[in-house]
């Protein structure tokens, strides 16, 4: 079943969006509240280690300050399993940066000024941050992020390379990377009891929390188990949020710190928002990748084998194994094929999801691969890839339900005037400036998650409500829902009224795994036929009906992917090496598009991003500390207006018939898979040198 | 700590007199960073903008031009932009706009990092800075004296920068600058080159690659006693121009360039920015003579 055409697919302006350019949108740190409480944070300065004392005694003293919360003072949590979140439990420090205190103060200013006065005495121990390929203590994760298994082997890899007529064997890096979303992490805590918003009896401790969040509901489920509360005893709330990119997709130690804070002043609001600075610490990373990648083909470009192989970093925290070589699993035809996935715990801080985690690092190896091989063939990299086509998902063996990458590639070639590559690298000159074309593939999985519920009700007056907890971080979440909701109740836009970011709300998954509209929007599609099979198109006043996200049977049946096609241009200075990207397209195939103006944001946001991951992105831990010492905007570069000049995204206008009821497969991380190889592609092209490890920067480009 | 806004220059000069550890503020581009990075927490900060006359400047009997320490770049650019073609193309790189419409060539100077952008341009130039105080009134300090070393500067702790003083550019004048991205970027390294065809001399300078920005001194004699005036560039002196302006870097490795990539970019902008001023002084001869 459809939903019927009318609102979906048109260019609606963001419903929020007055509310945001006019700053009337009240993000977690905005929102009034009666005598707050600030907190700032103390942090670790040793990257391992023990606590042996703290002096807060002139903290203490200075003027406003009402508390000094440390491992000491701090309240015992319910549930700490999950190491990250057991803040202030124990003197134990695991990474440099990670929580040692707070201090609470009637101001920022004197809380951060107090901050500053805890003297923390350390028992310092080795620690060690530094990923190498041969280092010791590499292991194998049990499964890798979105649950796959680390390691695939099929055929017999060695020896398809040994009898390959074309191979390519290389080492690809990409850095330690950090999200950098424009509202930093914040959140504001407050403990009542049941006396004062409902829920519970007087009495009943009950936790409201403001926050900026991917998942009002996964953060309350989240803190209701480690602070040991019924979930109804704890509310989430997060209407607008400025950015995520994965890392505001789960709870993280700031969240618990602010509870724990806001425990030391019963009934008072405590405010806490981490400085950019403290993000690079707390916030999650993408880990450091080393990637070899092996591909062996016949003389006609026709793979053999793949191969890759990935070494990253954990904190030795908790795990998180990005899945860096999955999409090396389905991305070609090849029979022998094998990927693997090696982890060394660090001191470091907890790495996370940043968007498209595994994909974004995975497909710069890949893809610069694919690059090299088709010079070594002697091949147009577009034919190439049109030539290891895989007719069935070469991991599952499962119909596509829709694959149609040579399509983006041919599309992009025409568009892109990609017949003006030289075949030659190195030979194309505009004045002082080499110019280089290159080209990659993108991909990423369509993810539709259980648990989301939507209820419909109707005022009586025409309007209805559509009320579901989930989020829209900037990604247009807000309008897409209503003109699906508007669609499948077949009403025009502006009688739908959509309620978004609150735990009070029914259940919806996190905005993350580009899932939010398939998932969310099936729910509400669901809910809306309920509503009208219950009602039909004359609902009395107060009506109301519900419905969880239906199970989607061709799941199981398909093999489904969005697919994409990146191309690049650069010019490269021939004296100095300095490298500029006047043009970037690219070409998705996401199934239906409903929004095509939140779509392209959302494409060429990624396309930004991940021009950013090409040229500029890098976080340099130092090992003799611990710490990565750019930490912030001046030294931790990331693209400015002026090196984004024309980035262009389109899509193929289709429908997947088999994602569900919307057709649509998700779009919100596509956009930087593949922008990263398409420009050191590029460069490749411009120059004739090869890049393996980001960011290109001039001085690699000087022969 | 103490926040002291006089509001006149003799003002200021007897408050830093007073209290010399006063760190004084004007643009706050560089100051707030430090204070908020806690780099170093000052015993009073000097508020400077009331002072007006620091934002004025004013072209002087013998010529020169005397700018006011606290006029920003956004003003420098627009009124001075044809009288120090060279300084407003180097301001022109500074920051983003925002940048540009508070921070000023006074706190670059009172800043004197390596990095800072005028300062290659105000070497090329041959800029004087007019530093006073209260107890011992003006001293003239020439560009090339004024750095000592990494964010090091010759003023006295009861001295304030009141302005420099330059002459408006009697030849072609370039800047050229190596960043990692196109705006908000702090130099790779840098280079400034002014041609003064009257006296048949020429100024180069370095920045961001050696303790202190610095005139590429044995470039400059070279050109002065190598250079044709009345020729084409010959291409073994534009050559040896890059070598010896290379020779004046001490350049470090650090997470924005290698060393060796900074000497080699200091003299491809050598060559580049003396074959631009070059063009530029015969394309504006052959006008003249046409004209
Ligand atoms: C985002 C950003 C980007 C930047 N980009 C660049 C760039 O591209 N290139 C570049 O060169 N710089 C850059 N800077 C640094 C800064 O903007 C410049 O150094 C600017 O010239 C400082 O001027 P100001 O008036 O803001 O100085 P302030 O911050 O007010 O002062 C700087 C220093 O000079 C001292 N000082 C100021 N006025 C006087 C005076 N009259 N007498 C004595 N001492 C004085 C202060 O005490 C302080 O030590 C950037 C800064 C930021 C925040």
């Amino acid at each position: 079943m459809t939903v019927r055409r009318g609102a979906v697919g048109a260019p609606a302006p963001r419903v929020e969006g007055l509310a945001k350019v006019t700053g009337s949108a009240a993000y977690a740190y905005d929102r009034p509240v009666a005598d707050p409480v600030y907190a700032c944070p103390v942090q670790a300065t040793i990257a391992r280690g023990r606590v042996v004392a703290i002096d807060g005694g002139a903290a203490a003293g200075v003027e406003g300050v009402l508390a000094v919360v440390t491992h000491r003072e701090a309240a015992r949590l319910a549930d700490t399993a999950d190491a990250e979140l057991a803040v202030l439990q124990s003197d134990a420090v695991a990474f440099r940066g990670q929580f040692v205190g707070v201090v609470l103060a009637e101001t920022p200013e004197a809380a951060r000024q107090a901050a500053g006065l805890v003297r923390v005495e350390y028992d310092e121990e080795p620690h060690d941050t530094e990923l190498r390929a041969d280092r010791a203590g590499l292991y194998t994760p049990e499964q890798v992020n979105g649950g796959f298994a680390p390691d695939t082997d099929e055929g017999d890899v060695d020896a398809a390379m040994e009898a390959a007529a074309v191979t390519v064997d290389r080492i690809y890096t990409t850095p330690m990377l950090f999200n950098n979303p424009m509202e930093p992490h914040t959140s504001v805590a407050v403990w009542g009891d049941g006396g004062d918003e409902g829920g519970g009896g007087p009495g009943e401790a009950r936790l409201t929390l403001y926050d900026s969040t991917q998942g009002a509901h996964v953060v309350r489920s989240t803190l209701a188990r480690v602070f040991g509360l019924p979930p109804e005893r704890v509310r989430v709330i997060s209407p607008y949020v400025g950015g995520g990119f994965g890392s505001k997709g789960m709870p993280h130690a700031h969240n618990v710190l602010a509870g724990l804070a806001a425990m030391a002043v019963p009934g008072r609001p405590v405010k806490l928002a981490l400085t950019r600075q403290q993000m690079f610490s707390l916030a999650g990373h993408r880990t450091p990748t080393i990637q070899r990648v092996r591909l062996g083909a016949g003389a006609d470009g026709r793979l053999t084998a793949v191969a890759h192989e990935v070494v990253e970093h954990t904190s030795a925290l908790k795990e998180f194994a990005e899945q860096t070589a999955v999409g090396a699993r389905m991305m070609y035809a090849a029979p022998n094929r094998r990927t693997a996935h090696r982890l060394a715990a660090l001191d470091v801080p907890v790495p996370s999801w940043m968007r498209a985690p595994g994909e974004a690092p995975g497909f710069f190896g890949l893809e610069v691969a694919m690059d090299e091989l088709a010079q070594a063939c002697g091949l147009d990299p577009v034919e190439l890839r049109a030539r290891n086509e895989p007719e069935v998902d070469p991991e599952s063996g499962r119909p596509w339900s829709g694959r149609h990458l040579v399509r983006c590639l041919r599309e992009g070639a025409a568009r892109f005037g990609w017949e003006e590559r030289a075949a030659v690298p190195g030979t194309r000159r505009a004045g002082r400036e080499l110019v280089g074309l290159g080209v990659a593939a993108s991909t990423y999985p369509y993810y539709r998650f259980p648990g989301s519920r939507a209820v419909v009700g109707y005022d009586g007056s025409g309007r209805y409500t559509v009320r579901i907890g989930a989020a829209d971080i900037g990604t247009g979440a807000w309008t897409v829902l209503t003109q699906i909701a508007a669609d499948a109740l077949e009403c025009p836009l502006g009688a739908v009224r959509v309620e978004i970011g609150d735990s009070e709300l029914p259940p919806a998954t996190v905005a993350g795994g580009s899932s939010g509209t398939a998932s969310w929007g099936s729910a509400i599609v669901a809910a809306c036929h309920a509503f009208r099979g219950a009602y039909g198109t004359e609902p009395p006043p107060g009506a109301e009906a519900g419905a969880d996200m239906p199970r989607d049977p061709d799941a199981e049946r398909f093999a489904m992917h969005s697919f994409g096609a990146q191309f690049a241009e650069v010019r490269v200075d021939a004296d100095t090496g300095e490298i500029r990207v006047p043009r970037m397209l690219g070409v998705f195939s996401a199934g239906r598009i409903v929004n095509p103006r939140t779509a392209r944001s959302q494409f060429i946001g990624g396309m930004t991003m991940g021009l950013s991951m090409a040229l500029h992105e890098r976080g340099v831990l130092d090992h003799r500390t611990g710490h990565v010492v750019n930490h912030d905007f001046a030294e931790y570069h990331i693209a400015t207006h002026a090196d984004v000049v024309d980035v262009d995204a389109v899509w193929l206008e289709e429908e997947d018939a088999h994602a569900g009821p919307l057709g649509a497969r998700g779009i919100g991380e596509i956009g930087i898979v593949g922008a990263p190889a398409a420009i050191a592609n590029a460069v490749h092209n411009a120059t004739g040198v090869r890049v393996r490890d980001l960011p290109i920067t001039p001085d690699l480009l000087l022969r | 700590m103490e926040f002291l806004r006089p509001a006149t220059w003799a003002e200021a000069l007897a408050a830093k007199a007073d209290l010399p550890e006063a760190a004084p503020i004007q643009g706050g581009t560089d100051m707030m960073v430090e204070l908020n990075f806690d780099v170093h927490r000052p015993a009073a900060l000097l508020d400077l903008n009331r002072v007006a006359e620091l934002t004025r400047w004013t072209a002087e009997a013998d010529g020169r031009l005397r700018i006011g320490a606290g006029v920003p770049y956004a003003r420098l650019i627009a009124e001075l932009g044809d009288r120090l073609p060279g300084l407003a193309q180097a301001a022109r790189t500074v920051g983003s706009p925002q940048i540009r419409n508070r921070g000023t060539v006074g706190g670059n100077l009172g800043a004197a990092s390596p990095a800072g952008d005028s300062h290659p341009a105000l070497l090329a130039g041959d800029a004087v800075i007019e530093v006073e105080s209260a107890a011992r009134g003006v001293r003239m300090i020439p560009a090339d004296e004024f750095y000592l070393g990494v964010k090091r500067n010759t003023l006295l702790p009861d001295e304030l920068i009141r302005a420099f003083w330059m002459s408006p550019a009697s030849g072609p004048q370039y800047f050229s600058k190596v960043g990692t991205r196109n705006a908000m970027v702090i130099a790779v390294c840098s280079f400034a080159i002014a041609l003064h065809p009257g006296e048949r001399r020429v100024g180069a300078a370095i920045g961001s690659a050696a303790p202190t920005p610095r005139r590429a001194r044995a470039a400059e004699e070279f050109l002065a006693a190598e250079l044709d005036w009345d020729a084409p560039l010959e291409p073994a002196v534009l050559r040896r121009f890059g070598e010896l302006a290379t020779e004046a870097a001490s350049p470090i490795d650090d997470v924005r360039g290698t060393a060796g990539y900074r000497r080699h970019a200091i003299g491809v902008m050598a060559r580049r920015t003396l074959t631009w001023a070059w063009n530029d002084l015969r394309a504006g001869r052959t006008e003249r003579r046409a004209g």
